[in-house]
């Protein structure tokens, strides 16, 4: 162990607890494979590049693929596992019987699902920006840097999401697959309401505002401020809830 | 042949059960746990002062879900515990207090131990984390394989780990289930001798078992539960005089099975004997109920040399401590 992770450890043990568990266990693989997806898509888009520009393709890729489907998979797979697996394995119980309280258990766990999932999500995202911009990659950061600040928002707001969900039910992974298949994906598309109660429009909404081209704006999302008061909102209910259910519930 | 002389008829023995100590570490009032309709403990009260206290009873008798209650990690269904006068739920500055080894096996493999022990002080908020991560590979026997993933451990190893992870911040309760199992002769004796010293130092330590003999070598008190029930409680001695009145089934095998059972017969210990049929026409098995183990286990051998007779097993009956704990509760 490294110094800094020596120290790290000792300063957030439950956090480091979590990515040592993510980085030993297969969920981080699973993940990798649906960052890696979007490369794979940017391949096909390249055997015909003529098509669109680079940055239109890449913004194309972040709306239809990377936001409602890839980003919310990638985080309900570590959300679930970060609590979910410990709660199985009754290993929790090395937490919980502590003089901590139970919001720092979330909040490191937390931590962890946020760092782990983003990270792995940048990567993949930025592998498909530079293959599809090629020499133009440097000159249109502002798009890439706008995806990658709207996935941490999507990677806050679905990471509280499952996290908590992973204490209310058994089988949070399978609810959280359905749940982002049906609502976000269909039902967000098909009614316009749902888009309302929708995290990936809150997200479409934060990329449109950061990256403030109007070439690349939508019309059906949702105001920056709604969506932030939204996301936010959401965030805060959701690790409160995290908080309350650890604490209350039974651990066998 | 089937020798056999009359059991002596058993004596009603009911419950020991003194009342509460108040001011005493671990309290339970009237406790019970139901999983819909099936009850795992009920109306059990009890108190554990300083020293060693065990939890015995047969398997699936809710020991564990005791124990997990005396935590917090269960809520009663009904009644109350206090640890140390407060609440068990809702004060996380409590586990400073208290040291749990759990039954489940499973600790985190990547970690070493040094490690997992580490992390377990720093949850503590101990001030040098690793230097008390030391002291207790030190405690438990474990330093020269510290540095190594917990994947690797044996399960006696994994349970010293344990053991390790509950004393790493000196709590002043230690609660422990089942913590024996699967540690060797040599590791059970040294653990054994931890926990007595653990006592001796005036630590609340309540050992969770189904094993009487590993039960009587290290706890003074002892709370039976039975069918979620508290079926006795009290001094250890005063409970085992009762267990000792009990005729207890011994296994043996010998070279010469009739001729060590006519002998064994004669011992004044011996209070029926009946021989089970061998396998493919084998030496049968000896079947010997006795009244005092102890005596009756030193006798057989003795016995056996004076028959010049090979013996090749000398065992308990695996019923045996189901039918103890029947005798103890009177049913």
């Amino acid at each position: 162990m490294s110094a800094l992770t020596r120290s790290l450890f000792l300063t957030f043990p439950i956090l480091i607890l979590t990515l040592r568990q993510f980085s030993s266990g297969k969920a981080i693989r699973v993940v990798a494979l649906f960052a890696l997806a979007p490369v794979l898509f940017t391949v096909i888009y390249l055997i015909d590049p003529s098509v669109q520009t680079g940055r239109a393709w890449f913004d194309q890729l972040f709306r239809t693929i990377l936001v409602p489907t890839i980003l919310p998979l990638a985080t309900v797979i570590l959300a679930t596992n970060a609590l979910g697996n410990e709660l199985e394995d009754r290993t929790l119980v090395y937490l919980v019987l502590k003089p901590i309280r139970r919001s720092r258990i979330i909040i490191e766990k937390y931590a962890a699902v946020v760092q782990s999932t983003w990270i792995t999500l940048i990567i993949g995202a930025a592998i498909a920006w530079v293959m599809a911009n090629r020499g133009d990659a440097v000159d249109n950061l502002d798009m890439l840097a706008a995806a990658v600040l709207a996935m941490l928002v999507g990677v806050l707001t679905y990471g509280a999401l499952f996290l908590a969900l992973s204490l209310i039910i058994p089988r949070a992974l399978v609810a959280g697959i359905i749940y982002i298949l049906i609502w976000e994906t269909l039902l967000g598309r098909l009614i316009p309401g749902a888009q309302l109660l929708s995290i990936q429009h809150y997200v479409q909404s934060v990329y449109s505002r950061l990256l403030s081209d109007p070439e690349f704006q939508v019309s059906n999302a949702l105001r920056f401020p709604s969506a932030m008061l939204a996301i936010s909102i959401l965030i805060a209910f959701a690790l409160l809830f995290a908080t309350m259910r650890l604490r209350a519930m039974d651990l066998e | 042949m089937n020798a056999s002389s009359p059991t002596a008829p058993r004596s009603e023995v009911g419950p020991i059960a003194p009342p509460i100590i108040e001011g005493a570490p671990i309290i339970a009032r009237n406790v019970s746990k139901w999983y819909g309709d099936v009850v795992a403990v009920s109306d059990v009260s009890f108190s554990v002062e300083p020293g060693v206290t065990a939890l015995l009873g047969p398997n699936g008798a809710g020991k564990s879900t005791m124990l997990e209650m005396l935590t917090g990690l269960l809520h009663p269904s009904a009644g109350t515990i206090e640890i140390l006068g407060k609440p068990v739920r809702g004060d996380e500055s409590l586990y400073s207090s208290v040291g749990l080894v759990p039954e489940q096996e499973h600790i985190y493999p990547f970690m070493t131990g040094r490690e997992f022990l580490t992390l377990n002080a720093a949850l503590q908020k101990l001030p040098d984390p690793e230097e008390a991560a030391q002291r207790a590979l030190e405690v438990v026997e474990l330093v020269k394989d510290g540095d190594r993933p917990l994947r690797g451990y044996s399960k006696g190893m994994r349970q010293r780990a344990k053991i390790a992870a509950a004393i790493v911040h000196d709590p002043q309760i230690i609660l422990m289930d089942e913590p024996l199992t699967g540690t060797d002769p040599l590791q059970r004796s040294r653990m054994m001798e931890l926990i007595r010293k653990l006592g001796r130092e005036g630590k609340t330590v309540l050992i969770s078992s189904h094993v009487l003999d590993e039960v009587e070598r290290v706890a003074d008190r002892i709370l039976v539960i039975v069918n979620g029930k508290l079926a006795a409680a009290g001094d250890f001695r005063a409970i085992r005089d009762k267990i000792d009145e009990h005729a207890r089934g011994v296994r043996i095998r010998a070279a010469d099975a009739r001729g060590l059972a006519g002998a064994l017969i004669q011992e004044h210990t011996t209070v029926a004997i009946r021989l089970e049929p061998g396998s493919n026409g084998g030496q049968p098995t000896i079947i010997a109920e006795t009244a005092d183990v102890r005596a009756f286990y030193t006798a057989v051998p003795a016995v056996a040399q004076r028959a010049n007779i090979r013996l090749y097993e000398v065992s308990a009956v695996d019923d045996s401590l189901a039918s103890v704990f029947a005798y103890v509760v009177g049913r």
